[in-house]
């Protein structure tokens, strides 16, 4: 007698065979070794299905289990939160010891100068707008994220399971980002001055229409206003939002401005970062270290001790620099009194706008340049570092899809409902900054500003990944919805979206595009991740 | 039988912390919920999102969309939940309506168009007998039972569908042949199908 096909036998066993057909199976069964086996196999087969069916897909925690306790932390959780937290401040101070190089002293994230620093630089770049400074910045944020993630993936690799909630991870990352609290005082009013005799022995933040320091500010001042004026003295850096600033006094750190103009009449410490209209140095005024800006016009009759770096449509220079003067722009203009203890190197559109009085000083070499767009595909290491940054790129993709597997994957798909990512993206994309601001200024304060900026930047960054793997996973349509398969999207769709942002034009038209999506994208997920207790609610009304 | 179903359904591990309940306490439980009592509602949320949320998550790509589907299923069950009829085990009744919630997902996701589309030619061609033993007779470890988990999240959707109705939901061929339109028979070769692809996916991992 023939045996039944394994089809059959499955159907079977499945309990779906139709009873005359299960009649002579059974008494075929009765007869033959081979078909009890393989129903056997079979059977073995459907329970081991079932048995692996009951938990779910490694990724999936179930939404009752977030609904339930939604913010409770257990007793292992906080252990890690402290856990992080001390190594933060075992870290903290070491990083701040560690003699950083003054150049890239905005590049440690730690110090509340690194900080602001980077917000200074933020500004800078987008002012610059170049798109390749905008991937250099990408590469920076990718940096510190890879810093972060590695930390954090070594805290919570054993411990994986445990934390479900991705709202307390990204917790825990911010809590670790938002570490070194710092004394900081308040003043808050039309006219904030600290008096002749008084001395601020904190971070002084104030806002104003005018702010005014005749007295001594021993911590930084953060200042906000219309008018900001030092005639006293501020030990620490001076950061300034105000249509203008006046330096008459003396500010011994650096000098971070965001303003319409700044006159330097005093003396100033260290560095002046700026980004602003226009820039006065005044025959009095003292650099000790350097200058680096972006602005309209920069006039600089006084003294800087070291080299100075200009972006800027007209720069004039009466006074004298102690190494190189570099300048990128329109205008350039060496008086008679001018000293430029290094070389000059200048960058222009056309030679005739370069003059050089006779009388200035040129020590080192001079090199002007009429600046030609070179194409920077004719280079090789602009190829490498594509390759580079696409590589960062993959690895805190997959980074992030361990740690965040739900918040990864939830944000990919939810590129997919594009109007809503877009709208909603070029919301906070535009809201973000205003709500900086407005917190810094008035709300918890600090911190918490630079807290939401550092997400905010995170986000810009990870806007692209999430954006890529959409689009890889559109193309190459996976079967599942895997890690690797997620990878794959990533890799492929990255590969894309570079390409598309290197063609003139279009390519920024779409690199904005793909930062309001991703944003969006991940806005809606941060809000779906709050929500799961919706079900609830409406059972239980 | 069915009674049986019920309780080995309520002890899985999959239903975490939820105190088991059995025959009675259930009814009156169903029962309070079909007069609209919102805490009856919460305890059967209670007791079966998890089981409801599996499926979902197995049958559709994304966690987003089973969370979402979950959350319909147990909104729409302050209405639907009037017309269950205690014919069959209640778990089995609401896995069918989570059943038919996900495949309206999937069918709003292709615009109408029929979810399983590639119905297998000849489905009920008698296959030629293999004598090899399956990759999944074994008792399997945990570390196995996740490949098999993350083999079945990768089959394809006319696949992957029918296989989990089948053995998560442990809905019937005809049953499941409602859900998806399609007759028995296909039900089962895809079922079948599915099988053997999920067995070439596990053999291919262990070589």
């Amino acid at each position: 007698m023939e045996c039944y096909s394994e089809q059959i036998l499955s159907i079977f066993v499945d309990g779906e065979a139709a009873v005359e057909e299960a009649q002579g199976l059974r008494d075929h069964l009765a007869m033959c070794r081979r078909c009890r086996q393989l129903l056997d196999a079979l059977r073995a087969e459907n329970r081991a299905l079932s048995e692996s069916l009951q938990e779910l897909p490694e990724e999936a925690a179930s939404p009752a289990g977030s609904s339930r306790e939604p913010w409770s932390l257990g007793w292992g959780d906080v252990a890690v939160v402290a856990g992080v937290l001390a190594l933060g401040s075992i870290v903290v101070p070491w990083i701040d010891e560690l003699s950083i190089p003054e150049a890239l002293q905005w590049l440690n994230p730690f110090s509340v100068s690194g900080r602001t620093n980077l917000l200074f630089n933020l500004s800078y770049y987008f002012a610059h707008g170049g798109t390749a400074m905008l991937s250099d910045y990408a590469a920076f944020v990718g940096k510190i994220l890879l810093l972060l993630l590695f930390v954090g993936s070594a805290l919570l690799l054993g411990r994986r399971r445990r934390l479900q909630q991705p709202g307390l991870r990204l917790l825990i990352v911010l809590l670790a980002l938002s570490l070194p609290g710092f004394a900081l005082e308040r003043r808050h009013s039309e006219f904030v001055t600290v008096a002749a005799n008084e001395t601020v022995d904190d971070t002084l933040l104030a806002a104003g229409d005018i702010v005014r320091v005749e007295g001594v500010v021993n911590g930084d001042l953060l200042a906000f206003g219309g008018t900001v004026e030092v005639r006293g003295t501020v030990k620490g850096d001076l950061v300034s939002f105000a249509k203008r600033t006046v330096v008459s006094g003396t500010v011994e750190g650096n000098i971070f401005n965001f303003s319409n103009s700044l006159d330097l009449d005093g003396q100033l410490g260290h560095s002046l970062y700026g980004l602003l209209q226009s820039l006065r140095v005044n025959d009095r005024g003292r650099v000790g270290n350097g200058i680096v800006v972006a602005a309209g016009d920069v006039s600089l009759e006084g003294e800087v001790n070291r080299s100075v770096t200009i972006y800027a449509g007209n720069a004039d220079v009466s006074g004298s620099i102690g190494r190189e003067l570099t300048m990128t722009g329109d205008s350039l203009t060496l008086t008679n009194t001018a000293r430029v203890g290094g070389g000059l190197s200048a960058r222009v559109r056309e030679l005739k706008k370069v003059h050089i009085a006779d009388g200035a000083t040129i020590t080192g070499a001079r090199d002007i340049q009429v600046r030609v767009r070179q194409s920077h595909f004719a280079r090789p290491k602009f190829y490498f570092f594509q390759a580079v940054w696409l590589a960062a790129a993959m690895l805190v993709g997959w980074l992030g899809l361990v740690l965040f597997p739900g918040l990864f994957q939830g944000s990919t798909q939810a590129v997919g409902s594009s109007w809503r990512s877009l709208g909603l993206g070029f919301a906070v994309l535009a809201g973000v900054p205003v709500a900086m601001v407005v917190t810094a200024i008035t709300l918890v304060g600090l911190p918490v500003s630079l807290m939401l900026l550092a997400m905010y930047l995170v986000a810009i960054y990870l806007a692209k990944l999430w954006v890529g793997a959409f689009l890889g996973q559109m193309l190459l349509k996976p079967t599942g919805a895997t890690k690797s398969d997620w990878l794959l999207g990533l890799l492929v769709g990255l590969l894309i979206l570079t390409i598309i942002g290197f063609i003139p034009y279009l390519g920024g038209l779409v690199r904005f595009g793909v930062v309001c999506l991703g944003l969006g994208a991940f806005a809606w997920q941060l809000y779906r991740v709050s929500r799961p207790a919706i079900a609830t609610q409406g059972l239980l009304p | 039988m069915d009674a049986e179903k019920n309780n080995v359904k309520g002890s899985q591990p999959g239903e975490g912390k939820a105190p088991q309940m059995e025959g009675p306490d259930l009814e009156s439980v169903i029962e309070r919920a079909q007069g609209h009592d919102a805490e009856a509602l919460g305890e059967i949320y209670r007791l079966y999102v998890r089981r409801v949320f599996g499926l979902c998550r197995y049958m559709l790509d994304s966690r987003e969309s089973a969370e979402d589907a979950t959350s319909e299923v147990f909104l729409k069950l302050q209405r639907s939940i009037e017309s269950y009829d205690g014919s069959i085990p209640f778990v089995r009744w609401l896995l069918r309506v989570t059943g038919n919630q996900c495949i309206d997902a999937l069918r709003r996701r292709k615009r109408g168009r029929q979810v399983i589309v590639e119905v297998e030619e000849g489905g009920a061609v008698i296959e030629a007998t293999s004598p090899e033993p399956s990759p999944l007779s074994a008792v399997l470890s945990e570390e196995e039972r996740a490949q098999v988990r993350d083999a079945i999240a990768r089959l394809p959707e006319n696949y992957r569908v029918p296989l989990v109705l089948r053995y998560y939901g442990e809905l019937s061929y005809d049953e499941i042949g409602q859900q998806l339109d399609l007759q028995r028979n296909y039900v089962a070769a895809l079922i079948f199908r599915a099988k053997q692809e999920l067995r070439r996916k596990l053999g291919h991992r262990s070589k």
